[in-house]
This record gives C-alpha cells, structure tokens and sequence, in this order.
C-alpha cells in the first residue's frame, strides 16, 4: 500500500521536493552573500541600532526584498497549489479514471486504502511545510537580527512557524473533500483554489478576535512605537474620559489634506493633543506570536479533520 | 451443492428509484453463469453489490471466499507499465500468484514494459483479467467483459478465461448484453429485468424445460405455460414452459439460449426462479 502511494503519487512528491530544495538552496546562497556583506563592510558596532548602521540596513534590505520577491507569493499560492495537485487528483483522479473500482476490489479494505493515502500524504504535507518554515526562519535574521519582525506582516506570520504546515495539511483536506464530492478533479481544484482564497481572507479577518487586543493611550503622537504589532482599532479619548471615534464640538479646525501631505491633519492632531484629548490604539502585540500561530493552526487542523472525515464518510458509503 | 454467491431479497435504491428489487439467487461453486438483461436491467448493481462496492438497501448477498472484479471499462493505471500493475496486484493482495500473472501475459505476448496506455484495448482486457486471476479467487465478477472489443479480442478474452475455469476450482459470474457471447461458454443463466429477476437456473435445464412453438393463431395452447407469444400475420410463435400443448396444428422444437432470454424479456411478468437451496427459513 505504502508502494501504491508512492507510484501514484511520486510526481507531486518529487515536484514539491525539488522546489523546497530549490528554495533552500536560493535563501543558503543569500544568506551566506548577505554575511559575507555584513562581515566586509559593517562598521563596528553593527548590525545594530548604533547611529552608522544605516548604510548597512538599507544594503541588507535590498537584499532582501530581491529575494523575498521571489518567493512571497508562496503564502497563498504554495497551499493552492497542495491542494489542487496533492488533495483533489486523490479521489477525484481515481473517480474520474473509473479506477477505483478497480483500486477498491482488491484485498485491502477501502478504510485502509484511505487511512494509508491521507496519512502518508498528509505527513508529507505536513513535512513540506514544517520544512518552508524552517528554511525561511533560518534565512530571516541574517537580514534582521535582533529585530521583531514576524507578526506585523501576514505573509511573512503565514511563512513561519507552524503555519505553513497548517495550512497545507487544510488544503490537501479540502482538495481531498473536494475530489470526494465532485468526483471529478478539474472542478476539485477550481475548489480548492476559490476555497483557500476566501479561508485566508476570512481568517485574517478573523485573527484580530483571537485574543482582546491591547489597548494603550498615546499623547503627542498617534504612531505607535511597536512596529511589528496589528492595529485593530484606534479612538480618541475626551478630556472627559469618553471615548469616541471621531472628535466634534473639539474646537480644532480641521482643514482638508492636498495630495500627499499630511500636515492639515498633523496641525488638527497637534491642536487636539492640546486640549488635552488623547490618542487610543488597540493592536495585537507581537509577543503573542505563538498564542496566534497556535490558535490558527489550531483551527485549520479542526477543519482538515472535518474535511478528511467528510471525505472518508463519503467515499465509504458509497465506495463504487 | 455450495453456493459461491448467494443473494437474498436484494433491494438497491439510487436516491428514490430502485435499480434493484427483491433479488434471491444463487450461483453454485464451479459454475459459470451469465448475468443478461437490457440496458439499465441492473447488471452492473447486482456486481457492484457482490463484491462491496455498493451496500444493499434491504437483503443481503455474499460470495463464498474470495472475489476479483473486472469492472465495465476494465480500469487500469494509465501511467503504470503492466509489471508495474502486476506489483499493484500484489501489493494490494493477499494471495497473489506473480508466476501465473507472468507467464500468462508472455503466453498472450503483452510486453511487461510497456505502459499501460500504450496497450490495445484487446491487451488491457486481457491484463485487466490477468490481475482478477492472479489474487486466485474463489468467484470472478467480470462485467461486461466483452464490450469494445473487436472479435478476435472477444474471442481470446473468453477463451483465456475458460482456460482458467478448467484448471481450477473457479467460479465466474459474467454480465452482457448480448446474449450469443454466452451462449457456448456459460453452464448457468440469470436474467435481470427492470432492476428484476426473471430467470436463474442451470442452462441446459432451461433449454430442456422449454419450447418452442409455431403455428396458426387459432390454434389452442391449453395445457401449457405459454412464455411470451408474438405474432407475424396469422403464424404465431411462442415460447413455453413444460410440457407441449394438445393441439397438433403446433410445431415444437427447443429453443436456443437467445430465444429463451428474449421470450423472457418480452414478457416482464414471467419468471422461472428455483427453490433456492438453504435459503427456506
């Protein structure tokens, strides 16, 4: 059985493998050009924030973002394509083919034909992913050291830890449920596709919510000083104590901003701080990282077990 | 003698139709029956039910040991080479005879090699066959196994498996629309209609239980169970059961196996099923 996952199956693993290697090798020859960089060229003192670190972080940056570019897309596109080209052909190739009939008369039972595939295939998965998230936490602080810088951006949060994994195990289980539904793979990928899209844009509306954002008060300024935090919401505060979103009756003129200037509202902010209003910011704070990656990787693992489960029920009960 | 595949009052439903209604028949060990009716009669759900690719509304059907099943389209890995297909086999098998599977398709000159796709549709039939035999089972299911296949391939497949039912203890259960496929090789007919049974019995029993009459269309049939009748101007041909009637205008003769398949299918309300051994409660 394990030799019939293989053969059926070896063209994507090998696909998958060798991208991962390709990626690993194009971040390892980054990595190692940036350090070579840092150790010709940096000043004493940096990377750091010393005052003549400049050059050297703008340098870095570049570097980074060449390659980054490369390779940003993968948040959403790498599981889209998992689940398109792992989940859906999985029932939904032998279906189309007719060869499941030929698949489940042999002497395994179709239950062990099934726990066989999704475990296998699923570790592989989970494997691959745990694997990206590897590489790119490696690749990272060579550009960033000593610098926060995972929580703040979605792509990159989606790129670390455990959410690689996460996320490709739920989308070869919906490509799975999908390939089960449809019989059919073309449609189960379209699926898969339109299915990741809409789970990541709703999760991302979601995560504000997985835990009560921080709320702090600022005066003087309406920036916060953590960058790497997510901003939920923000308010002002009267000297009365109420809170509201948008200061009336304040008594500060507010005139319209022209293109990109932003000192009318500088002036109006200026004038409100005065009177002593102040600045409410609600964010998520970088230190929960993990309470976040777990809580999303905790959901998407749920519902790779419901779409695995469904697709199980599915393909049991009516096997032919 | 021990049934290899028995069904009692088998009830299919896709959604709210009945494919298949108050089905009981059995297929005695060693036998090699013919599963024939029309289109849609409900062939391919009584073989899907027998070797579990399908669960039963009502009643059940077992098969005693082991079965292998040849579906419709004789389905093989496209991508697979044939040695590959026969590693399948044994990979997804528990008894597997590799040097039978080996030496049968050297025997028909199928190169192990080759991919599966570059196959004639004749050489996947037969590799498709070869798999069925190779897990050595008790009962072979083979649907339609004779579809799309020019005549020289029909005539190998069938030859090919008949071999097989002489070497051993084997056996087959084989559906087709057409009924002179069957007709020198089976030893047992059943007959499905409408999603039900008309006919299971042995073949030669059948035949000799049967006639065929041709005669005037006043001519009397008291004293005999007439089948199915059809006319041609004021000549009347029928097929009956038992015993011939009184009238001497009738000419009899025994019918031929499509005969008798037709004579039934025409008329769905007839039905000639024994009493089925070890099934009276």
């Amino acid at each position: 059985m394990i030799w019939v996952t293989w053969r059926q199956h070896r063209a994507q693993i090998l696909v998958t493998a060798a991208f991962l290697a390709l990626l690993g090798v194009l971040l390892l020859g980054s990595a190692v050009e940036a350090i070579w960089y840092v150790a010709e060229h940096a000043p004493p003192g940096c990377p750091g924030p010393a005052v003549g670190c400049g050059d050297l972080a703008v340098a870095l940056e570049h570097r980074y973002d060449a390659v980054y570019s490369v390779f940003g897309w993968m948040p959403l596109v790498a599981p889209a394509l998992i689940g398109a080209f792992w989940g859906a052909p999985l029932l939904g190739r032998e279906y189309e083919r007719g060869t499941h009939r030929l698949a489940w008369t042999q002497a395994v039972p179709v239950w062990r034909w099934l726990a066989v595939k999704l475990s296998v295939l699923g570790g592989a998965v989970v494997a691959g992913g745990l694997l990206l998230s590897l590489m790119v936490s490696l690749w990272r602080p060579v550009f960033r050291a000593g610098v926060d810088s995972t929580f703040g951006n979605i792509g990159v949060f989606n790129m670390v830890g455990v959410e690689p994994a996460a996320w490709w195990l739920y989308a070869f289980a919906l490509g799975t449920a999908a390939g089960a539904l449809f019989r059919r793979t073309l449609p189960a990928m379209a699926l898969v596709v339109a299915g990741v899209t809409v789970t990541m844009f709703t999760l991302f509306r979601l995560s504000d919510h997985y835990a009560e954002p921080a709320r702090t008060e600022l005066s003087g300024t309406v920036v916060l000083d953590d960058h790497d935090a997510r901003l939920v919401g923000t308010a002002w505060v009267e000297p009365s104590g109420g809170e509201v979103a948008e200061p009336s009756d304040s008594g500060c003129p507010r005139r319209v901003d022209v293109g990109q200037s932003n000192k009318n509202t500088e002036v109006w902010q200026a004038c409100l701080f005065g009177k002593g209003y102040r600045y409410v910011v609600y964010y998520q704070p970088p230190s929960r990282f993990w309470r976040f990656q777990w809580t999303e990787a905790g959901i998407l693992a749920l519902a790779s077990a419901a779409l695995g489960g469904l697709a199980v029920r599915r393909t049991l009960r009516r096997p032919g | 003698m021990r049934p290899a595949m028995e069904a009692t009052g088998l009830g299919v439903r896709y959604r709210r139709t009945w494919v298949l209604r108050d089905c009981s028949l059995s297929v005695p060990a060693g036998r090699v029956a013919a599963l024939v009716g029309p289109n849609g009669a409900g062939k391919t759900t009584l073989m899907h039910a027998a070797v579990g690719l399908l669960r039963p509304a009502l009643g059940r059907i077992r098969v005693a040991g082991e079965a292998a099943f040849v579906a419709q389209d004789k389905p093989l890995y496209d991508n697979f080479t044939v040695a590959e297909m026969l590693i399948f086999g044994r990979r997804m098998n528990t008894h597997w005879d590799d040097d039978a599977a080996v030496s049968r398709l050297a025997g028909l000159g199928i190169p192990l090699e080759r991919k599966v796709r570059g196959l004639s549709g004749g050489q996947q039939a037969q590799v498709a066959v070869t798999l069925a035999l190779a897990s050595r089972p008790d009962l072979l299911v083979l649907d339609e196994p004779l579809a799309n296949l020019d005549p020289l391939a029909r005539h190998d497949v069938m030859r090919s498996i008949m071999a097989e039912v002489a070497g051993r203890e084997l056996t087959v259960l084989m559906s087709s629309h057409v009924v002179s496929d069957l007709e020198e090789t089976c030893d047992w007919l059943v007959v499905l209609n409408g999603g039900r049974l008309q006919v299971s019995g042995d073949t030669e029993e059948l035949l000799d239980g049967h006639l065929v009459l041709t005669g005037p269309d006043d001519a009397s049939t008291a004293g005999t169970q007439v089948v199915s009748a059809s006319r041609t101007g004021r000549q009347v041909s029928m097929l009956v059961r038992g015993a011939p009637p009184l009238d001497p205008r009738w000419q009899a003769r025994r019918p031929g196996l499509e005969e008798l398949v037709m004579g039934y299918l025409r008329s769905p309300e007839s039905a000639v099923l024994p009493h089925l051994a070890g099934m009276s409660a």
